[in-house]
């Protein structure tokens, strides 16, 4: 729960970071050599999220994408900040729905494709009649 | 002094709570839309277009939804923990582009900033662009030489749409400022409300232009020095300064309105042990102690007859996080509920709180409850196992968690909880 106390947010956000802790134990006196290359243990954060502010974390429904690798239940790693580009996986805004495609920018216009040929591309006039929300950077996959 | 003088720049998100939630369900746009306080009692938040039913903050929300389906009125519970999440994000992006920054609530901070009037405006579009492409909430910037005309240039900001969101007060022409300032009460200037707006009335001061041109000296002595300085204020002249984070916290408060009133002690002696109990949890995880606890209780404002509002203020025996003395000390306030009255709402406030391990106890005033450990066990089996599966005293037992909050029509937690993430159709 986020609650405000005095000027601060505090329980909120994707605070998710690994408590670091020492590999070894050292014993008092003697610190192990190992320690001083002990930087802390890698963190799937900082590896998959670029920025705290503008990445969301989103479920996929549907098998429109199979072909690109993205299922059904899937989570999707959907960063807000970055520019969509010719061939992005985008969270688009369709009919009020949050809807995953991937992007052509061509000169005949725009288009969303789904991975799958039983779904149609929708075509759109121009980038700025479309609503996009986000592009995703990661799919999490259950292997 | 540096060559350019600080300005201030207000940013605060406009109708916080419904965009946060228009933010992960699209299909809520251009909808009347109102999010709903605690137990789903009253709007709290109106979208612009709730606002345009003529809906007003406070309406209780079982005299709106009769109309609801004829107005194609959508509400929404409060989603606390998806509002704490996007509030947290807009703040640390805010602080990317100052070093200076006063968050003053959930959805609004000041920014000390610095250059040129176009350089700072620029700055003003650039803040607001980030916050709605990075976070997905829009935000309107005021910026001007004082934090009261902040305010009123993020005011202003709002209002007009010619402005885009973004209004630093001395780029509008002097005539505007202060026709602006002559239509406006003295009630819309920040900190002044209810008595005070009154007694400055009775003075012949109703709108912000004379409030301005009033004498500072005379404002102090009727008044007080905090008045003086947002009369110094709206005359641009800073008075108060920015305030940054300041170390520790200085409160934290569990309060809640209950889904069926309360009417009698032994079930406050339960709801009291349970947001003690939260209280130590909390206290704990961020490392704190509590010198000073309060615990309070009130009738519904709905409620014409049988007002009762106690409080009681306790001193603890020393700082502590420990359930058990937060505990006890709570219950202080079980003489002053009145039987029978029906009791909407009942809190606890910690204060005076401290990092805690700072000063070791004489022993004779050790805690010994502190150095078993109980506040720890406690929180890590409710942690494991759920909140609600194990408590201390009467906040354990298994009957009566009738009275926790209603949220019957909150959004998913979509930032927050795996099992509630927003869902994007592949199909």
């Amino acid at each position: 729960m986020g609650v405000i106390i005095g000027p601060r947010v505090i329980e909120a956000g994707l605070s998710l970071r690994l408590v670091l802790i020492s590999p070894v134990a050292v014993a008092a006196g003697f610190p192990s050599p190992a320690q001083d290359y002990f930087d802390g243990r890698i963190d799937l954060n900082e590896h998959l999220i670029k920025d705290i502010t503008s990445t969301y974390i989103v479920r996929v429904s549907g098998d429109s994408m199979e072909q690109a690798g993205i299922s059904d239940g899937d989570e999707l790693i959907v960063n807000r900040a970055l520019e969509p580009r010719d061939g992005s996986v985008v969270v688009a805004v369709l009919d009020g729905e949050l809807t995953v495609k991937r992007l052509k920018i061509t000169a005949a216009g725009v288009v969303l494709q789904a991975a799958n040929p039983l779904y149609p591309d929708i075509s759109v006039p121009v980038l700025a009649d479309l609503t996009i929300w986000g592009v995703a950077t990661r799919c999490l996959h259950h292997v | 002094m540096s060559s350019s003088p600080q300005q201030i720049a207000l940013v605060d998100v406009n109708c916080f709570y419904a965009s946060a939630e228009r933010a992960f369900d699209p299909s809520l746009e251009g909808k009347p839309l109102v999010v709903l306080s605690n137990n789903d009692g009253c709007a709290v938040t109106r979208s612009p277009e709730a606002k345009a039913l003529g809906i007003s903050t406070g309406d209780p929300w079982f005299k709106l939804a009769p109309r609801a389906k004829e107005w194609g009125l959508i509400a929404r519970s409060s989603n606390y923990e998806l509002y704490g999440d996007i509030s947290a994000r807009v703040m640390e992006l805010l602080g990317r582009y100052s070093a200076w920054l006063e968050v003053y609530s959930i959805d609004e901070a000041f920014l000390g900033i610095k250059g040129s009037p176009d350089q700072v405006l620029g700055l003003g579009r650039t803040i607001k662009a980030a916050v709605q492409r990075n976070v997905g909430v829009p935000v309107c910037v005021g910026i001007a030489a004082t934090k009261t005309l902040a305010k009123l240039a993020n005011r202003w900001a709002k209002n007009n749409p010619a402005l885009c969101g973004v209004c630093r007060w001395e780029s509008m022409e002097p005539e505007v400022r202060e026709l602006l300032m002559a239509r406006l009460p003295v009630s819309e200037v920040w900190g002044i409300a209810g008595r005070l707006e009154k007694r400055l009335n009775a003075l012949g001061i109703c709108t912000i232009l004379e409030l301005s041109r009033a004498d500072p000296v005379v404002i102090r002595d009727r008044f007080s020095v905090v008045l003086m300085r947002t009369v110094l204020e709206l005359r641009g002249t800073p008075c108060i300064p920015l305030e940054e984070e300041r170390m520790g916290r200085d409160q934290l408060i569990f309060s809640r309105s209950f889904s069926t009133p309360l009417t009698s002690a032994p079930e406050f002696r339960q709801v009291l042990s349970v947001y003690a109990q939260q209280a130590s949890a909390r206290l704990a995880r961020h490392h704190l102690q509590a010198k000073v606890l309060t615990a309070f209780a009130g009738t519904s404002h709905y409620n014409a007859e049988d007002k009762s509002f106690p409080s009681v203020c306790v001193p603890l025996p020393m700082p502590t996080s420990d359930p058990v003395l937060l505990t006890r000390a709570a219950q202080a306030l079980l003489p002053a509920i009145q039987d029978g009255v029906k009791y909407a709402r009942a809190g606890i406030l910690v204060t005076d709180l401290r990092p805690s391990g700072n000063q070791q106890p004489l022993e004779p005033f050790a805690n010994p409850h502190e150095e078993r450990g109980i506040g720890p066990l406690v929180e890590q089996i409710s942690r494991k196992y759920g909140r609600g599966t194990i408590g201390l005293g009467f906040a354990g037992l298994r009957t009566g968690l009738d009275w926790s909050m209603k949220r019957g029509m909150r959004s998913p937690r979509y930032t927050t909880h795996w099992d509630e993430l927003p869902v994007v159709r592949a199909a």
